[in-house]
């Protein structure tokens, strides 16, 4: 989970600029999901996808994986590294 | 409960701690996992070994293409317990370690020319064709790839090794952009080996292939969050959406 940081930078950062963060937990119970977004002050929204209906909407084939989603609900971007996501939410918020 | 019942059945103190004992024991057989394994405990060893003087090579300044990495002695080391041992289970992991090595120190030309003395019927092919993938993905050269997987799901002997041959192929195509080609494979792993775990990957590789491009609406879901909140697609509605699929493990 070494992303933690930098995920929580991003949410830091454009929360307020029209940008929702979601974390969708592939684990098949919400204690441990829970315990670490206490832990970690993860303070977005999570889904828990036991079931993987999500993972399976999305054809997730590991873990972590970004969906990037334009303000029309359109796919921007899949499989995008973290590294990336800041430039690539930039060029969203532009138009 | 079930103490007592079993204490009334069977009369005296020491009987029933035998049975809790005999329960126990039966219940830990079946759950017990498979035998352990000397020889895949001794490959396991030599892998351990292998890494741990990789990164002992590299904090010292070492490169992974270097002639001397340790990498290339484990290669070697492994690959011969390959050849001495042929048919165990050990020698999967040592066949299949030993081309990784390979892969890491990107001696792509040797890894190719030992899994070309592999035979068809050769076990290890489960693992060593993700290796091969992985090769192909880093040096964008996909064609080995493919003829290897390409002979493999024509000539291999068990179903389960000649799907995931099938899905490779699928899979290479489509990292190459060859999205028509990638097709063909994917539909086939679904119509040929429909009861294989890959007939599932495959069809979600297909949906993803027709619906999860850039431009195209993302799926919308209605959810609850884990705190009981409400959270559904039409709520991001003029935001741009990051969604991290993650996990705790």
């Amino acid at each position: 989970m070494g992303e933690v940081p930098l995920l929580k930078e991003l949410y830091a950062q454009y929360k307020d600029q029209g940008v929702a963060l979601v974390g969708i937990s592939l684990d098949e119970d919400a204690q441990p999901v829970r315990e670490m977004v206490a832990g970690k002050a993860m303070s977005w929204p999570q889904i828990l996808d036991a079931d993987g209906t999500l993972v399976k909407l999305f054809n997730i084939k590991g873990t972590p994986t970004y969906y990037l989603l334009d303000r029309d609900g359109k796919i921007a971007a899949k499989d995008i590294p973290i590294k990336k996501l800041s430039a690539a939410i930039d060029e969203l918020l532009k138009k | 409960m079930k103490k007592t019942t079993m204490a009334r059945l069977c009369g005296s103190a020491s009987s029933v701690l035998i049975l809790v004992l005999l329960l126990l024991l039966t219940a830990h057989a079946q759950t017990a996992p498979p035998k352990p394994d000397p020889e895949t405990d001794r490959v396991q060893a030599m892998v351990s070994q292998a890494k741990k003087e990789a990164e002992q090579f590299s904090k010292s300044g070492g490169k992974d293409t270097d002639a001397k990495h340790p990498n290339l002695k484990w290669a070697a080391t492994l690959w011969q317990y390959h050849v001495e041992h042929p048919g165990t289970p050990a020698t999967v992991v040592a066949t299949a370690e030993s081309l990784t090595l390979l892969n890491r120190s990107d001696r792509i030309d040797e890894m190719q020319a030992k899994a070309d003395t592999l035979k068809l019927d050769d076990p290890a092919w489960q693992r060593v064709i993700y290796i091969l993938l992985s090769a192909a993905s880093k040096t964008k050269d996909y064609g080995y790839v493919i003829a290897k997987a390409d002979a493999l799901a024509q000539g291999a002997v068990d179903p389960e090794i000649k799907a995931l041959a099938r899905f490779t192929v699928g899979n290479a195509y489509w990292r190459k952009k060859d999205i028509e080609q990638a097709r063909t494979a994917f539909r086939t792993v679904v119509t040929d080996y429909p009861k294989s775990s890959y007939a599932e990957d495959a069809e979600g590789n297909l949906r993803e292939i027709e619906f999860l491009n850039p431009g195209q609406p993302a799926p919308s879901f209605e959810r609850s969050t884990i705190n009981g909140e409400p959270i559904s697609m039409a709520g991001f509605k003029g935001k741009v959406v990051v969604l991290k699929f993650w996990g705790t493990y």
